[in-house]
């Protein structure tokens, strides 16, 4: 009960702030405000991007036709492509291995050569909305090419092959494109005489036949591009509309409540000088008493302005907070833990305010840059990428991505929650296991 | 009640508390008088609980302060030299906090609230933010705050450091009737007056040593009860004015003392008309002339030759 009497003074003085209340929580809104409105405006349009990995899945096209393929497309600096099955291809898109799977059902190349339709599916990583529409877009073009192709090919070599009757050759086409189709009635009545008319009659229908499969050529293809979300089962894919805002609003909410939870930390400090740290320590307490609601209370400052920021995202510029609601609540309060447990051990390891605010700072914005708050994550070099595992930053933007822009539960990938979850226990740990230590040798005070 | 023996606390190799002694009694308001960086705040850290001693012992009420820090922490109040307060809430909120992280609560608690918000004057106050209060008014709550949960003994550091003459009288008023009330005190300052106007005992400490313990008369006997005149003449007629002095009234020795002749007589206002008319016969003027009565601070000089506001 007493962590609560702890927890409440802390919340009450926090409240009181009016400074803190600016910095915390209207100025985070104002700039989340600001960046909403800059996203109208297209804020991918100069962002360069590296290599777009790429699986396809065939499993009867020829291997020297793959090899090609991943060849050419290695070629281009662009792309790299790599064969996979069905269920590895999904994994990989899932994961966020790959930006997109392209997927050619079995026997697809043979129907296709057979005049059978043709459809192509695309799973996309909804993580990567910029990469994943680069591919969509350029298999787009891709089929349009091939369509125009095979109605040009139509057009310049028929299947019907049958010359015209003999001497009705010369004028007939004028005469038709003119409209005469007396003239061209007796040109055929008088060189095939009563049985010319059978004749020409034929050969005219299969020449209307020809002229309709050019425009179905034209007008509609066989080949069909499906494009879902790698997060949806192809048979009952759900189109849902992601804002693009949705992609950036959780970044810039983390980072916003690293620097909150850091000044929250910093208050440790800031006691420690007044005295008022060393008055709690003679009351009836310990010190895990004194730190865990001192956590407590980062925690519950940090969910809530996190909270505000989405809400306000949502309401204001409709970015969807994803279908699972319990899932993004989780994933705010395990970010809000993890970054209390790790701010407060920076609290201990420091010896006062001024240091802890130049390490803190420098860690918040680092740990934002490596931790994709700033630049997705699949836009950046692998090795930062790999940096990045290291910071609780980077596994809340993976759940979030999974959550808001993926539209799964957490349940779906456990990894991002139980990261954070193991961050929040191994980090407080070791705050704890500090303090304790400060403490016996007088260190506190 | 509290019982200090050969007490020591270490930073490194500096001893900043070096085998401290003393006793002090339920009821006694007891001084720790010492110029700063003596070891007072130390010592009180030591007492409660806040800091590990290096050696020796110390127990209050019974409770050993090593072996039973909880027990001791449930008698004692503490009144640090900081402004130990949260200066964005108000008084009231303040000291409702420091009641309730000491198990207090309810009506019982309020009504203790109010009590000491009148006892300190700060009752039209209660609900002002506490950054907004004086210096005066701050030290009045920050000694309301370590006395929330009526502790049978009361630690004051440097309790009027920083504040007015007005304030300083008002708060030690208040000091006066807490100790009269029969509250045990462990009061620390560099003041002398202060000492010498409130506390029953003193304790003199110096690099972290106790020079003296004792009450202001016990203390005073020991550099006796005679005053000093020191006198500045040139240096060669020092032997002519100590065979003169040496003759007059009440005069108990003559000694040379940092290039000055120091009188010890009964009282230092019968030999100036003898000084001034040997001065006069010697055609010398006066140079410097200085009485010194006997009291603390030339009983800590002699102790330690340093002043106590250092």
């Amino acid at each position: 009960m007493r962590i609560l009497v702890l927890v409440r003074k802390d919340l009450l003085r926090a409240w009181r702030d009016r400074r803190a209340f600016v910095v915390n929580l209207l100025l985070p809104l104002l700039l989340t405000f600001i960046m909403g409105l800059s996203f109208g405006g297209g804020i991918f349009g100069k962002s360069g991007i590296s290599v777009i990995p790429l699986v396809a899945v065939g499993e009867d096209v020829p291997s020297a036709l793959r090899d090609r393929l991943a060849e050419q497309l290695a070629e281009t600096d662009f792309f790299a492509l790599e064969w996979a099955d069905s269920t590895e291809a999904r994994r990989r898109v899932t994961r966020g291995e790959a930006a997109a799977a392209v997927v050619l059902p079995p026997g697809a190349v043979g129907d296709y050569f057979r005049g059978e339709e043709l459809r192509i599916d695309v799973w996309k990583d909804p993580g990567r909305p910029l990469k994943a529409g680069i591919v969509e877009q350029v298999l787009q073009r891709a089929l349009r090419q091939v369509q125009a192709g095979e109605a040009g090919y139509r057009a310049l070599w028929p299947d019907d092959e049958e010359s015209m009757p003999p001497g009705a050759e010369e004028d007939t086409w004028s005469d038709l494109f003119a409209g005469d189709m007396n003239t061209v009635w007796k040109r055929w009545r008088r060189v095939g005489g009563e049985g010319g008319f059978t004749e020409v009659g034929e050969w005219f229908l299969a020449r209307m036949d020809h002229q309709v499969a050019l425009s179905d050529a034209m007008a509609e293809s066989r080949l069909d591009l499906a494009v879902t979300d790698a997060a949806a089962t192809p048979d009952v894919a759900e189109s849902r509309e992601i804002n693009l805002f949705s992609y950036f609003l959780p970044g810039f909410s983390v980072f916003f409540l690293m620097f909150g939870v850091a000044a929250s930390a910093r208050d440790l400090h800031r006691e420690r000088a007044a005295g008022t740290l060393q008055r709690q320590l003679l009351a009836p307490l310990g010190t895990n008493h004194i730190m865990t609601a001192k956590w407590l209370s980062s925690v519950v400052q940090g969910a809530a302005q996190m909270l505000v920021l989405l809400v306000a995202g949502a309401v204001l510029f409709r970015v969807d907070l994803g279908p699972d609601s319990w899932s993004l609540l989780t994933l705010v309060v395990l970010t809000a833990t993890a970054a209390a447990s790790f701010f407060m051990m920076l609290a201990v390891v420091t010896p006062n305010e001024k240091v802890m605010d130049n390490v803190s700072t420098t860690v918040v914005l680092v740990a934002a840059m490596v931790g994709g708050n700033f630049v997705p994550v699949d836009a950046m070099p692998a090795w930062i990428t790999y940096v990045g595992r290291w910071v609780f930053n980077y596994w809340s933007n993976s759940g979030f991505s999974l959550v808001m822009v993926r539209g799964e539960s957490l349940a779906h990938d456990l990894q991002p929650a139980v990261v954070l979850a193991a961050m929040t226990v191994g980090y407080g740990l070791l705050a704890l296991a500090f303090t304790a230590w400060q403490r016996r040798r007088g260190g506190l005070l | 009640m509290i019982i200090v023996e050969n007490l020591v606390k270490r930073y490194g190799s500096h001893r900043a508390v070096d085998g401290i002694t003393f006793e002090v009694a339920k009821g006694e308001l007891f001084g720790l008088l010492g110029p700063n960086g003596a070891g007072k705040t130390t010592t009180i850290g030591v007492l409660s609980t806040l800091l590990p001693a290096d050696g020796g012992r110390a127990s209050i009420g019974g409770h050993d302060v090593a072996g039973d820090p909880g027990g001791v922490r449930r008698l004692i109040g503490v009144v640090p030299q900081e402004i130990a307060l949260y200066q964005d809430l108000n008084a009231r909120d303040n000291l409702l906090f420091w009641g309730r992280i000491h198990g207090l609560g309810g009506k019982a608690l309020g009504t203790r609230v109010e009590r000491l918000l009148e006892l300190v004057a700060l009752g039209e106050h209660a609900r002002q933010k506490v950054e907004t209060f004086s210096g005066g008014m701050k030290r009045r709550l920050n000694l309301a705050a370590g006395l929330i949960h009526n502790p049978e003994v009361l630690f004051l550091d440097e309790p009027t450091v920083g504040i007015d003459a007005q304030a300083r009288t008002k708060l030690l008023a208040l000091i006066g009737d807490l100790a009269a009330d029969g509250l045990t005190i462990i009061y620390t300052t560099h003041y002398l007056e202060e000492a010498e106007q409130l506390c029953h005992r003193i304790g003199v400490i110096d690099q972290g040593r106790m020079v003296a313990v004792g009450d202001k008369e016990d203390l005073i006997s020991q550099i006796g009860d005679e005053d000093r005149v020191r006198v500045q003449v040139p240096s060669e007629r020092h032997r002519a004015l100590t065979s003169a002095a040496e003759t007059w009234p009440g005069v108990d020795s003559v000694s040379e003392r940092r290039g000055k002749l120091e009188i010890r007589v009964a009282d230092g206002g019968a030999v100036l008309p003898p000084l001034q008319a040997w001065l006069a016969a010697e055609g010398l003027d006066l140079a410097q002339l200085e009485v010194i009565r006997p009291n603390l601070e030339t009983l800590y000089l002699n102790l330690t030759g340093r002043g106590l506001r250092e």
